[in-house]
């Protein structure tokens, strides 16, 4: 499995084999899965079946016990180092289900940040472009409130500011809709359709069963550390062929 | 007696305020300022050392960091004095002037109680901040000086300035090595005057007094404002956070 893959690799994420445990307890068992280029994949599964240990390892905020994870042909999880790796993960969007947003930063300076240090971009630069994404989320008014003034879903949208500042060819999302009110679950869902209307790739841990339907082309279900199920929502929906998928989407209609 | 107290003050308020100077060492109150204000400010820096130390993966930093913390937390502050006294020229040979004696002392008291508070702010922010800092590819040292320090010190003001407060009447142990300070300055009024110790170190409890008290009533405030900042701020976590070093803060007088 070692890639010299070129750019013109149709394969955006290419996760082979992958196994981990925590202790003796195994959460990630074989799991071989790939999202192509452009691709938006959901992935869904009972809670604690290990969606957010799978996403995590992607871009090795987890560490696994064997196999290997290609991002755009290297594999992240081999020995490198921290500097090769820091520079691979500022290329892998993350949005964390509890938004972690730097409450000691305004919002601008939240999205601003890290193209400057990580990136070397001039500041007034990254700035503009902060505003310039902060106006796509739909947040140009709160540029310079801190997250603590600010809604969930609002921070949500920040949070996907953040990410996409760093100009990754790859987002991942784990929960972004979990930790919040019903009635901003939406605007957030809003934002992620127009991020896959644009042909990001994306790979969202989520149970927004509408989402999934409306934008995946393809639904991962996971249940105790493996991907029982790979299809695309129609299939998923209409006629999931593992007795655990069905028992999970009739609990889910519930 | 509140006579002879302006009379001792009037006749000696040079020695109090600068020792000996220019004739001899800077004494007095202006040695016991520089003390404290150098000592703090240098176990500010060592106790973030330190406390990256104690959060350290590496078993090599971490522990002798962790043994030297528990070690000058457990021991009278006396006792490392007298050590650092008697034991330093014996095994470097040196002769220190006590002044430098009990600067590193102090520095490394001091250094080890904040390392402790530093340490509470970093583990109080979560693993969420590092994590986000991670994902955007922001290296470890640059998470902590961007990210997670900013906002664990900030939390800490309150408690470096009652560190400082306490800092300041630690110094007054100098007096046994003859650091020449204002405990020392008012000793040796005491010894001209002989038949006033009342008074003397009447003079000199008021002046400990004062500037202590300034400084805890500064600290006070900042950490009202800084609550306040925060409510308004932070969530649930900054909170927490603020919650160890404000009650520090508050105990230390
Ligand atoms: N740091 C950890 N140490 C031990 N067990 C863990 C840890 N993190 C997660 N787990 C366990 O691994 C399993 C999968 O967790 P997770 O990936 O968070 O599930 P999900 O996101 O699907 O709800 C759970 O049983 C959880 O208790
Ligand atoms: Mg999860």
């Amino acid at each position: 499995m070692t890639g010299t893959a070129s750019p013109q690799d149709p394969t955006a994420i290419r996760i082979s084999n992958v196994s981990k445990t925590y202790g003796t307890y195994q959460v990630l068992k074989e799991i071989d899965a790939e999202v192509a280029r452009g691709e938006v994949v959901v992935v869904c599964g009972p809670s604690g079946s290990g969606k957010s240990t799978l996403i995590r390892t992607i871009n090795r905020l987890e560490e696994i016990n064997s196999g290997s994870i290609l991002f755009d042909g290297q594999n992240i999880h081999a020995p490198m180092k921290t500097s090769a790796l820091n520079q691979l993960r500022s290329r892998i969007g993350f949005v964390f289900q509890s938004f972690n947003l730097f409450p000691h930063l305004s919002v601008v300076e939240n999205v601003s940040m890290s193209p400057i240090r990580v990136k070397g971009v001039p500041a007034h630069k990254a700035h503009d472009k902060a505003l310039l994404l902060l106006d796509r989320v739909g947040l140009a008014d709160k540029a310079f409130s801190y997250p603590g003034q600010l809604s969930g879903g609002q921070q949500q949208r920040v949070a996907i500011a953040r990410a996409l500042a760093m100009e990754p060819p790859v987002m991942l999302f784990d929960e972004p809709t979990s930790a919040l009110d019903p009635e901003m679950v939406g605007e957030v869902l809003a934002v992620m359709k127009s991020l896959a209307a644009e042909g990001m790739t994306m790979l969202c841990v989520t149970h927004e069963m509408g989402f999934a339907r409306d934008v995946a082309d393809r639904i991962w279900f996971i249940d105790a550390g493996r991907i029982l199920e790979m299809a695309t929502p129609e299939e998923f929906f209409s006629n999931p062929k593992h007795p655990r998928a069905q028992r999970f989407l009739a609990d889910l209609r519930h | 007696m509140i006579h002879d107290m302006i009379a001792i003050f009037q006749d000696y308020w040079l020695l109090l305020l600068i020792g000996q100077y220019p004739n001899g060492p800077l004494g007095g109150l202006a040695n016991t300022l520089i003390l404290s204000a150098l000592s703090i400010a240098l176990a500010f820096p060592v106790s973030i050392l330190m406390a990256l130390a104690r959060i350290s993966k590496w078993r090599l930093l971490r522990w002798p960091v962790t043994v030297l913390v528990y070690v000058t937390r457990g021991v009278p502050l006396l006792m490392l004095i007298l050590w650092s006294y008697f034991l330093v020229p014996l095994v470097t040979g040196a002769d220190v002037p006590s002044f430098v004696t009990m600067l590193t002392t102090l520095v490394i008291y001091q250094g080890a109680f904040l390392s402790e508070v530093v340490r509470a702010g970093i583990v109080s922010l979560g693993h969420g901040q590092m994590d986000a800092a991670k994902a955007l590819g922001h290296s470890y040292l640059g998470a902590m000086r961007y990210i997670i320090l900013p906002q664990a010190l900030y939390n800490m003001i309150p408690s470096i300035l009652s560190t400082f407060v306490s800092t300041i009447k630690d110094t007054t142990l100098g007096y046994v090595i003859n650091v020449p300070d204002l405990t020392f300055a008012a000793s040796q009024v005491n010894n001209q005057l002989l038949t006033q110790p009342f008074q003397v170190f009447l003079i000199l409890a008021i002046i400990y007094y004062a500037i202590c008290w300034s400084i805890t009533f500064l600290a006070n405030r900042l950490e009202r404002r800084i609550t306040r900042k925060r409510a308004g701020l932070g969530g649930g976590r900054a909170a927490e956070a603020l919650a160890m070093p404000a009650k520090i803060a508050s105990e230390q007088l």
